[in-house]
């Protein structure tokens, strides 16, 4: 039962279902338009209420040439950017750079250019602008380069949707895109879940998409030749093949085992280098006898590599400009039966059989390699549905350890020593019970890191951190336990080695739980807390609420023997802020009584601040403005 | 045949030959025979009567006409044709009621039926009477169709299974015929020339059978579409059998709208050359209705087309029923074992080899066997879950037994376990709380596994657990609203009782107890009494002085018929405090002083 392997291969079914939806058709329709009308540019179509915003193929390659091939940081393209165009953050892929450390994930520099100049445009503006504000489904597509634009577009889109709660659909549909990114960007694609938001078509034999495995230095001149011939091609309105400046067969030949040669070499080594190109999302991957869908990087890489080997130079150059026929090919594969007969009982076995067939073409040769690497691909393991499941009994089964701490809570709020719970536990000595608290916490932590672990491996449900049982029971593990692990932070002085807990010390299963809470639709009452408490909640609303005390603590210590007045209105002007932010809580009732106890930390801040204040004068007078302004608590 | 479906052959034959016939009437026709009484439901083809709006023109069912229409625990109610239901509801206005009441009279057996469009009439008036008739203890109905377009969605079939109901429906599909399919595609996506394909149907229209339209542009559009929508709706649920995690999937669905529409009750295609495949579950049948009409290649489209606009079901069950008799049953319930075997020239024996042979007739490719293996499997997987689920029954009911004792142990010391419950003082109180947790989460993950349909249909309607879902709701939820209030959580969310405070897996075991005994919704929602009284104290008197006469009133009569516990009257419990606050002049006049009085 543990790691029982699917027993159905879906791959080929997958791309049946979508090849008898309009999608592909309607996308694709609108890349041959706008490869003809839209040289540089984009066309935008509505369809049954979907917006379809396809990105020419024909770009001017002089953009691209010097920078194509080289990959750049993702944050550069905010870099002079106005926050009004900017996503949530400033930065216009705010979700993806987020991720740990910022300047790897990077994408080719070329075509991050194209886009960037068509981002830049008031036309683009304006139709994303509408877009927005019409909160309907969107389609990006594009046919070559264009599928790139296309694919960054989305990124673009999907991050500013991030900030929003039941954003509409977004889908990038790419035919022939080169490739985008590196490893860091497909990871990040895979952690934010946006895998299923990509399809790349990639046509058996077509050398656009493998392009980027080889350098390009050595190629330019062949390279340029050819994009130009293409895009003459891919621009003239019945698609009459370019009669100008062509490769000769000898060039065809070399570019072709030159690229060959590296798809080769990063289907085999198992290694990616940082600065490689590396596929995201799905690869859909057609033939003349149907497609497959992959969304495992490595079988990707793999097919990209089995079915172009079994290419020839010049059909690795044609082949970029035949997806018209492949659409249309797998659009009508319901009308046709496919009678093959198979000798094959098991259920997997055949079901690879029937998607490696789709692939192949009658190359017998290509059928095994194919069928080992679909095997690649298979989930092994129990069901998402079954794993979570389980995770669901994992979390009764902690419940007592969460009741125990909860128990632990109200007899520290309710002692003598009037500590509160944060400080209890801060200051706590080496009595059993703290100790039992101790391991309680650690327990749970383990337990939820690894749901979250699960959930970016795939192995739980797509809308896992949506349903309600999870926010909320994440929600209330925040709220109760954060405080011990900030109280355990600055207890072990883990502070001064690596600074303070919310910038330096904050697991990030919180960070996601935030996430979680925040986009949290459950009963369409997102938001409605204007209720007026009557006492103070059970918990502290804000879980980081003491480390922002700490942080405070900190700038008060700092007040004390700062001289620089510059660095002092900037110091005061965060103790301000702070006061603010917890005079708020308390207010509100938002904060639990701990918070109020008379020896708390956050009471002894406040006593603090008003010896402080009182002797203000003596420290630096220029600060009285600042002070005029409240009164004292 | 009659063992195993409940009709003879001769009551097909007959039931084929009057649905046929009833087209020519105006609504509907009666036979009363000897051996049963028959009402055939003539078809209607005009475009209203298949979509009323796009893009699939289905409603929700009307539950005070189909209350066990509904998923019970989600709370879901199923969704039906509005077109053909229109039909039904003019018929029932006009004397349908009363004819069936006569032939319920009779005591003899009654079959509903329809061909074609008349189909999904006779199914609704089926659904009707078993509400009406069967649910109180009546005799059951059967229903007959021959080619009939799906009627209801998924919740529909459903529910259909869960109240065991699907066996009374037999619905006889020709192998091409492509009328059963048609509410598969929406209707922007037919609508021009859909009516003159409808009038090709149409045994009042002059161009009824009409050859040339059997070769047209139009039929062949028409055809294409269907089947195009149809291989739209198989593949994705083959996807979702499959058992699919790419996220690619669900991306796609969010775009596409797929035909609500779904089969229910058992199909019994007809191959073409004599032979009968009978199949009951629903996600097989769906994979064979597109599967079996698909053609070989592109070149047999047209000959597809044809062939899948005409069908004498007379004559097909003629030739199959007096005859041979070669019937193929895909899913019986006694052996389950069966694998469906995956290319037409496998060698195999026995039962293997028959359904191979039916599956050939049927023109099933390896694909389309696989798509079954995977229906069979997820069926299966459903009652592993419930096997799984049902070997926890023990431990819940010492978990029950646990917090029985502790409400008792608290009894005695003349504190309800309410409030002892709330202040939370002791080892017991947290020993109570754990056991909470601990149900609480088997609970939820039924709960859970429910919301995803599972659970096998029939799960919410099984006595043993709608039994252990009240003894649960009963014990428990007073606790979970001690807990509730004690952390202020109204506070933090708003109240016990606001959309989304009280825990589903209460709300889901009381719509069970009610949906078991046919109570009204919410009339047994006496466990939530103390979330009540929480949520009056903390109003002033004057505002809810009639919610206070209307809740005393309740637990006069819930503590009359025991289903409240006496310990609310116990002398410091929560609610007894509250009352004393209240002025003595409603006091004096309520219909509980006597229990205070003491």
């Amino acid at each position: 039962m543990e790691a029982e392997a699917s027993s159905f291969e879906t791959s080929e079914m997958l791309a049946r279902f979508l090849g008898s939806t309009p999608m592909l058709t309607e996308s694709w329709n609108l890349c041959a338009r706008s490869n003809v009308m839209a040289p540089q540019g984009f066309l935008i179509d509505e369809v049954g209420g979907v917006t379809y915003v396809a990105f020419s193929g024909v770009q001017s390659l002089d953009g691209l040439e010097p920078r194509c091939g080289n990959l750049v940081p993702l944050s550069v393209a905010s870099a002079g950017v106005s926050p009004v165009y900017g996503g949530a953050d400033g930065g216009m892929f705010s979700a993806l750079q987020k991720q740990s450390d910022e300047n790897s994930v990077m994408v080719d520099a070329g075509l991050l250019q194209l886009f960037l100049n068509i981002y830049h445009t008031p036309v683009f503006q304006n139709q994303m602008f509408e877009i927005k504000k019409k909160q309907k489904p969107v389609v990006f597509t594009g046919h070559s380069i264009g599928g790139a634009i296309a694919a960054l577009s989305s990124l673009w889109l999907l991050s500013y949707y991030q900030s929003i709660s039941s954003p509409p659909s977004v889908i990038c549909f790419t035919y022939g895109s080169p490739l985008i990114g590196n490893e860091r960007l497909s990871r990040a694609i895979h952690q934010q879940r946006w895998g299923g938001n990509f399809c790349h078509l990639v046509s058996k034999f077509d050398i656009m998409p493998r392009l980027l495995f080889a350098p390009l230095a050595p190629i330019t001149n062949h390279l340029n030749t050819l994009l130009k011939s293409w895009q003459l091609t891919m621009n003239s309105p019945f698609l009459i093949r370019d009669l100008g400046n062509q490769l000769v067969e000898l060039e065809k030949s070399d570019l072709f085992r030159f690229v060959l040669h590296y798809v080769e070499a990063t289907a085999r080594s198992l290694e990616v280098g940082a600065n490689s190109f590396v596929p995201f999302g799905n690869f859909m991957f057609c033939s003349s006898d149907g497609a497959v869908c992959v969304d495992e990087t490595v079988a990707i890489v793999r097919m990209l590599h089995l079915t172009f080997a079994s290419s020839s130079p010049s059909s690795s150059i044609d082949d970029h400009l035949e997806y018209g026929t492949y659409v249309e090919k797998i659009s009508l594969q319901f009308l046709n039966r496919s009678g093959d007969e198979l000798c094959e009982s098991n259920t997997y076995e055949a079901g690879v059989t029937l998607a490696s067939q789709s692939v192949s073409t009658g190359q017998e040769h290509m059928v095994k390699p194919i069928k080992d690497c679909l095997r690649v691909a298979r989930r092994i393991g129990p069901t998402p549905n079954l794993n979570s499941a389980k995770l669901a009994i994992g979390l009764s089964k902690i419940a007592p350890l969460r009741a125990q701490i909860e128990w632990y809570k109200a007899l520290c709020d309710e002692s003598d020593d009037q500590l509160g719970y944060y400080d209890s536990f801060k200051l706590r000595g080496a009595s059993k019970r703290d100790f039992k608290v101790l391991m309680n916490r650690v327990k749970l932590g383990e337990f939820w890191n690894n749901v979250i672990d699960m959930l970016e491996k795939n192995q739980l449900p797509h809308d896992f951190h949506k349903r309600a049982k999870w926010v909320y029971a994440s929600q209330s593990y925040k709220l109760l336990v954060e405080p011990l692990d900030i109280a355990e932070y600055y207890r072990s002085g883990e502070y001064r080695k690596k600074g303070h807990y919310l910038k330096h010390g904050r697991a990030r299963r919180y960070e996601i739980f935030d996430k979680w809470w925040r986009e949290r639709d459950i009963y369409g009452e997102n938001g409605n807390s204007s209720n007026n408490r009557s006492k103070f909640a059970s918990l502290t609303q804000d879980s980081r609420f003491w480390a922002k005390v700490e942080e405070a603590r900190n700038w008060v210590e700092s007040v004390k023997c700062e001289r620089d007045p510059q660095e002092l209105t900037v110091l005061w002007a965060n103790i301000e802020k702070f006061e603010q932010y917890a005079r708020g809580m308390v207010e509100r009732k938002e904060v639990s009584i701990d918070v109020l106890a008379k020896n708390s930390s956050y009471m002894r801040l406040l006593e603090d601040l008003r010896i402080l204040r009182l002797q203000l004068p003596y420290f630096s007078p220029q600060i009285y403005g600042v002070l005029d302004r409240k009164v004292l608590p | 045949m009659e063992e195993k479906l409940g009709v003879t052959e001769a009551q097909m034959i007959k039931a084929c030959c009057l649905a046929v016939r009833s087209h020519k009437s105006s609504g509907y026709i009666k036979e009363s025979g000897s051996e049963d009484t028959v009402f055939a439901f003539g078809g209607s083809w005009a475009d209203q009567d298949f979509y009323s709006h796009e893009p699939f023109g289905e409603i929700t069912i009307d539950p005070s006409l189909f209350p066990s229409l509904k998923s019970v625990g989600n709370n879901e109610p199923a969704k039906i044709n509005q077109g053909f239901f229109r039909r039904f509801q003019a018929l029932l206005l006009q004397t349908l009621q009363a004819e069936v009441e006569k032939a319920i009279k009779k005591a003899k057996p009654i079959i509903f039926t329809g061909h074609s469009s008349g189909g999904p009439v006779a199914i609704l008036a089926a659904v009707w009477y078993l509400e009406k008739y069967t649910r109180s203890s009546g005799d059951p109905c059967k229903c007959l169709t021959f080619g009939s377009p799906l009627v209801g969605d998924r919740i529909f079939t459903h529910a259909l299974n869960r109240e065991n109901w699907a066996r009374f429906f037999l619905h006889f599909v020709g192998r091409y015929d492509i009328v059963p399919q048609i509410t598969l595609a929406p209707y922007s996506s037919l609508k021009t020339k859909f009516g003159q394909i409808l009038d090709f149907f149409n045994p009042k229209s002059s161009n009824f059978h009409k050859s040339s339209i059997l070769i047209s542009q139009e039929a062949l559009t028409f055809f294409k579409t269907v089947l195009k929508n149809a291989s739209s709706v198989a593949s994705h649920a083959a996807c979702n059998l499959m058992g699919s995690t790419n996220s690619l999937l669900e991306i796609i669905s969010s775009f596409v709208e797929l035909s609500p529409y779904r089969p229910s009750g058992t199909f019994i295609f007809c191959t073409g050359n004599g032979k009968l495949v009978c199949v009951k579950n629903p996600n097989a049948v769906l994979q064979i209705l597109f599967y079996c009409c698909q053609p070989g290649d592109e070149s047999e489209v047209k000959d597809a087309t044809s062939r899948s606009l005409y069908m004498d079901y007379n004559k097909e069950l003629e030739d199959s029923l007096l005859g041979m008799q070669d019937v193929v049953y895909l899913d019986d319930d006694d052996d389950d074992d069966t694998e469906i075997p995956l290319s037409a020239n496998t060698n195999a024996s026995g039962d293997t080899a028959s359904i191979n042979a039916a599956l050939k007739d049927l023109g099933l490719s390896t694909r389309a066997r696989l798509c079954l293996r995977a229906a069979q499997a997820f069926e299966k997987k459903k009652l592993e879950y419930q096997k799984t689920i049902d070997s926890k029954i023990p431990m819940i009911i010492k978990m029950h037994d646990v917090i029985a004792d502790y409400q008792k142990a608290c009894n005695d010391r003349k504190i309800g376990y309410y409030d002892a419950f709330k202040i939370q003082k002791g080892t017991p109180d947290f020993n109570a709380n754990v056991k909470r947790l601990e149900l609480a989460g088997i609970w939820d993950e039924i709960v859970e596994m429910l919301k995803r349909y599972e659970l096998p249909d029939g799960f919410e309607s099984r006595p043993e657990w709608v039994e252990l879902g009240t003894k649960f709701r009963k014990l428990v939820e007073p606790l979970d609203i001690a807990n509730y209030y004690r952390h202020s959580k109204d506070e933090d969310t708003g109240t016990y009782l606001r959309d989304g405070g009280r825990p589903k897996r209460y709300k889901y075991t009381q719509r069970w107890h009610e949906h078991a005994h046919r109570l009204n919704e919410g009339s047994s929602s006496e466990t939530i009494f103390w979330a009540k009284v929480e949520e009056l104290r903390r109003k002033p008197f004057a505002e809810v002085k009639d919610q206070i006469v209307g809740l005393e009133k309740q637990v006069r009569e819930w503590v009359q018929t025991e289903e409240l516990n006496n310990d609310v009257f116990l002398e410091k419990s929560t609610f007894v405090e509250w009352w004393k606050t209240l002025p003595q002049q409603h006091r004096s006049e309520s219909c509980l002083r006597l229990q205070f009085g003491h």
